[in-house]
């Protein structure tokens, strides 16, 4: 039986345990579709990905992603760590981008995307550039069926359904204190997000003299009430708006997110505005190294 | 930040993928109860044990079992498969009993023996389950979860061997693999009797296993488990309290219903004792960083 190189990573992780986990296999060849969600459904990660020559001159490598469900066209923090896996097996090396910017380009379901690799002294954060976000509908702090959700945390600022792939209703609450204290109504999260095929609520609050910008939380009622400890699009899309209707001012260009606290993890994602696009990434922590024999 | 082995482990599986996964931690002296639940959580396999040494005589080694949730006393599968794992690495040495290799397991719920018979992918390892007794309770509602299949010969009985299962005979094997309970129905019923989840089985005539079983969890979010060591020890122990075995020695089908295709070997010996196990396959082998 084949043995292919396998990592287990935690994304958005400052430390091993407080971020996203992802496996990877390396050295995919081999495997079909079949084999490749046979897998993908034993490991059951949230995300697993698997690492392909590219087919193109352009790009690094190719990845397909699979959820123990399904295939996906792409993801941010699947994008992120498998860039981290690439780097660290040697299958890839970055290459000089305008700039003065170095980068990976991954092939994947939703074509060449580059991935962005800073280097901080021995620590190296991984950046995807995420699709624009368009701004569907925006409430007011006053609108009766968000006060009713979120009463007295909800700020005045009040909350927008975005779309950056996925669509998600995003409420800005008072404080980080009201953001961390929520225990979520799912149903209610439901209803609000149902009749606009919405993921879920992300609730944010601005935290100044924090070592984060914002403390975000990711909530999605529709498969079993789930909390994501670090979500890639829904603060990219976050970012997006924010900067497009004028309300980053405070946050600057870069900013960091602390999210996963709720959840048992601590992550931190960092979100860097340029040029018009929002770029999301981090760390990645190395959990699990070894072999896979399938 | 600390460097340990680690495997994961595909159990009552006689290729990669057909069983039930396992996490097996060794050199984890130095982790706390805190650190070992944190890590099961993030891992989020259905079971992760920890290798420690022994602390009583005669045990061979020490495991701790954690859920995702929660610390568990004993369990069939993360049995299995950390034995397995401490032979592939060489932990432990088989004594020969009685012309049987054995080993002795350490764990909250006491010193458990093992047999083992072969090596590698094809080493079976069968472990002794703790006692399975009956306990009174309205199957009322845990039936009406059922919605309507038709039972089988043997009359529905929780069964307590550690954790409680519901014990359901169904009619036949095409009754089993078809089940769609109502599993809101049923994480009710298993709240109020305080029941783990309910294992359907039945007979299967002229077949290589002679009960199809299915093993359903939903209140403890698990829809159904792909395959269940103590839900077949539990079934075992009841048909043996009605002189209803198929055999001593047969062979449970589970886990096709969810992608998989376990095999569960259960035997019950002379003394009444209900032994079960099978094959272990090695599917990730490294290192982990925690």
């Amino acid at each position: 039986m084949v043995t292919r190189r396998f990592l287990h990573l935690d994304v958005f992780a400052p430390r091993a345990g407080a971020g996203n986990p992802l496996a990877v296999v390396l050295d995919a060849d081999g495997l079909d579709t079949e084999a490749m969600q046979r897998i993908a459904a034993w490991t059951n990660v949230i995300e697993t990905t698997f690492v392909l020559p590219p087919t193109t001159p352009e790009a690094s490598y190719r990845v397909r992603i699979f959820t123990p469900r399904r295939e996906l066209a792409f993801a941010g923090h699947p994008s992120v760590g498998t860039a981290h896996a690439v780097l660290a097996a040697g299958l890839a090396a970055p290459r000089d981008a305008e700039g003065g910017a170095r980068q990976l380009v991954q092939e994947c379901g939703a074509g060449l995307l580059p991935v962005r690799v800073e280097d901080h002294g021995a620590a190296q954060a991984l950046f995807v550039q995420a699709p624009a976000t368009q701004v569907l509908a925006r409430r007011s702090g006053a609108d009766p069926g968000l006060q009713a959700l979120l009463g007295t945390r909800l700020s005045t600022a009040g909350a927008a359904l975005i779309d950056s792939g996925r669509r998600w209703w995003a409420a800005e609450l008072v404080d980080e204190a009201a953001v961390r204290g929520w225990a979520p109504d799912f149903d209610g999260i439901a209803a609000l997000a149902s009749p606009h095929d919405a993921m879920g609520l992300a609730v944010f609050a601005r935290c100044p003299g924090k070592d984060y910008g914002l403390v975000v939380r990711a909530l999605m009622p529709f498969h079993g009430h789930y909390e994501d400890p670090a979500s890639g699009a829904a603060n990219a899309a976050l970012a997006g708006y924010l900067h497009a209707t004028g309300q980053a001012d405070g946050l600057g260009e870069r900013y960091v997110v602390s999210q996963g606290r709720e959840v048992g993890r601590d992550a931190r994602l960092a979100l860097v505005h340029e040029a018009g696009r929002v770029w999301v990434g981090g760390a990645t922590q190395t959990v699990v190294s070894g072999r896979l024999r399938w | 930040m600390t460097t340990r082995d680690f495997m994961q482990l595909d159990v009552f599986a006689d290729q990669p993928g057909r069983g039930n996964p396992l996490g097996v931690v060794f050199g984890a002296d130095d982790l706390d109860t805190a650190a070992m639940q944190a890590l099961a959580a993030w891992l989020n396999l259905s079971e992760t044990t920890y290798v420690l040494p022994a602390t009583q005589p005669g045990a061979d080694y020490r495991l701790r079992i954690f859920t995702p949730r929660q610390e568990l006393p004993f369990a069939g599968h993360p049995s299995v498969g950390t034995a397995h794992a401490v032979l592939e690495r060489g932990l432990a040495t088989p004594k020969a009993t009685n012309g049987i290799g054995t080993l002795l397991q350490e764990c909250a719920a006491g010193l458990l023996p093992l047999r083992i018979d072969g090596d590698g992918a094809q080493r079976a390892i069968h472990v002794r389950a703790p006692r399975g007794v009956e306990r009174s309770a309205d199957d009322r509602a845990v039936l009406a979860s059922l919605q309507g299949a038709p039972l089988g010969d043997a009359r529905p009985a929780l069964i307590d061997n550690g954790p409680r299962w519901w014990c359901i005979e169904l009619a036949n094997e095409a009754t089993v693999r078809q089940l769609a309970p109502d599993l809101e129905a049923m994480a009710a019923a298993n709240r109020a009797d305080g029941s783990v989840g309910v294992a359907v089985f039945a007979r299967c005539a002229g077949s290589d296993h002679a009960l199809v079983v299915r093993a359903f969890v939903p209140a403890d979010g698990i829809p159904e488990d792909p395959v269940t060591g103590s839900a077949n020890a539990a079934i075992a122990a009841w048909l043996h309290a009605n002189a209803a075995l198929p055999a001593r020695r047969f062979r449970g089908s589970q886990g096709r219903e969810v992608g998989r295709d376990g095999v569960v070997e259960i035997e019950v010996d002379e003394a009444g004792e209900v032994w079960i196990g099978g094959l272990t396959q090695t599917v990730i082998e490294g290192t982990l960083t925690w």
